[in-house]
Formats: structure tokens, sequence, C-alpha cells
């Protein structure tokens, strides 16, 4: 048997967790004996912290009432007000 | 706020509509890269969402159906321009070179325009360049996922993809993404 047998590499679904601080600790362990896994590991969690980062926009001013120039606010009959 | 916004109290609405602007407005200009555009498509999105929300379930969360409504939006607005760019290389009857190039559209050097330069100052960074390079249906997963946060199977609803194949996009997107940063860096 193998040691990547007992020890196989971090799926991606676990390299996400690390990246997150929520993989268990058995797993994590492989990390340290594993530089390809540390390195592909590494690489995810600066790209997941980039994503996480990314600004958020706001459309130009007024658009709540451009919106609602155009939606019908239904009464509490089921009728439409506008 | 939705039960309220059920019971015609136009406050709610307008609440709906103040909380989720920005997700929304931000997930679509960086699927179509167009500030107005994005605008256009989004206030179609809470239109459609506002006038339909009594036929809104509470068993599907409210922000999932609004991502999923945006998302088709920005998905069917791609697949038009897809259409139109394949136009520009000519007649799809043209049978020769030449005919193909005299019926195509010639769009010749365009100007940068101001909003343009919006867009690149906005989406400018090489992070931003790459998701734009991902295809439409990764660059939504990865979007949902890791800027707005929602969990593989929200983003599986959202979509109407199976479970398996919204991993299988997020995985592929962040290799490609990682791959185009890696090689801009080189």
């Amino acid at each position: 048997m193998t040691h990547q047998t007992l020890h196989p590499h971090l799926t991606p679904d676990e390299v996400e967790l690390w990246a997150q601080g929520l993989l268990g600790v058995a797993r994590t362990m492989h990390l340290a004996d594993c530089a390809e896994c540390l390195a592909t590991a590494e690489r995810e969690r600066k790209l997941l912290r980039d994503l996480a980062q990314l600004p958020r926009f706001a459309p130009e001013y007024g658009f709540v009432d451009r919106v609602m120039a155009h939606v019908r606010v239904p009464t509490p009959s089921g009728d439409f007000s506008a | 706020m939705v039960e309220w916004a059920k019971d015609g109290n136009e406050p709610a609405f307008r609440e709906l509509v103040r909380r989720y602007e920005r997700p929304v407005f931000s997930l679509l200009y960086r699927m179509v890269r167009d500030r107005s555009l994005a605008e256009d498509l989004a206030q179609e999105t809470f239109i459609k969402v506002l006038n339909g929300i009594r036929s809104y379930r509470p068993e599907f969360k409210f922000s999932s159906w609004i991502f999923k409504i945006a998302n088709n939006a920005a998905i069917d607005h791609l697949r038009r321009r897809e259409l139109d760019t394949l136009s520009l290389d000519g007649s799809p009857h043209a049978q020769t070179p030449e005919e193909m190039q005299a019926t195509a559209l010639q769009l010749g050097a365009r100007q940068e325009s101001a909003l343009d330069a919006v867009v690149s100052r906005e989406l400018g960074s090489q992070i931003e360049l790459a998701i734009a390079r991902l295809r439409p249906e990764y660059r939504a997963c990865i979007l949902l996922r890791h800027v707005e946060g929602h969990s593989y199977e929200e983003i599986a609803q959202m979509l109407d993809l199976p479970l398996g194949t919204v991993k299988t996009y997020i995985h592929r997107a962040r290799n490609e993404l990682r791959g185009y940063l890696e090689a801009t860096r080189e």
C-alpha cells in the first residue's frame, strides 16, 4: 500500500474547506507531508480571498424610482394599484 | 419584508429593491461588462420579481429567486449577443471567402468612449479580466459562489443545474482563473 493510497491528495472540495479554515485536522495534516497539495491549497486560498474582496457596484442614482415606475403594487384585495 | 410586499406595502417593495440592488447589479455588470446594459437587465429583473411577488414560493430563498431571474436575463442577453457577433462574420449564405468578406459588417477602429473608460476603471483589474474570460456559465457559478457567498445547493437551484455540474463548473472555473492569473504574472 503506497503513501498516496493511505494519504490521498486533497480533493477540490477539501482544498476549498481548508481555504475557509473548515477542513478537519486529519486531512489538514496531509498538507504537512505534501508540497504539491500545499502549493495548490495556498494558490486557492489567495484566489478565494481575492474573489471575496471584489467590490460591489451600485446602479445609477434613482434606480429604485425607475423600477417602481413599472411595478404594480397589489392591494390587500388582490387588485393592482398602479 | 416579502410578506409585507405581498400584502401591497409599497415601502416594502422599495426596501427589497434597495436591499438587493447592489448584489444583483454587480452580478449583471460582471456578466455583461456594460454599465448601462447591466442597469437595464437589473431593472428588468426587479420589475419581474416585484410584479410576480405573489407567485413567490417561500420554500425557495428569496435571494435565490432574484438571482435566478437576474442570471437568466444575463444568459439570454449573452446568447443573443453571440448570435449577433456571428453575423458580423458575413452572411451565412456566402459560399466563398470573398462573399463572406463582402457581406461582413465592418466595424472599423472604435474610439474608446467615456463609458468604456468607466468599465475599464471598474473592471480592469487582473482578476476582473480573468473572470471576463470564463465562459458565461462558469462566470455565473463562480460569482454566485465566491463573490455572493451562495451554497452549491442554492446555485444548483438558481441555475436549474444538477449539483454535480455546479461543482464541476466551479472547480474548472477556479482552475482557469488560477491559470489566467499565473500567466499574467509571468
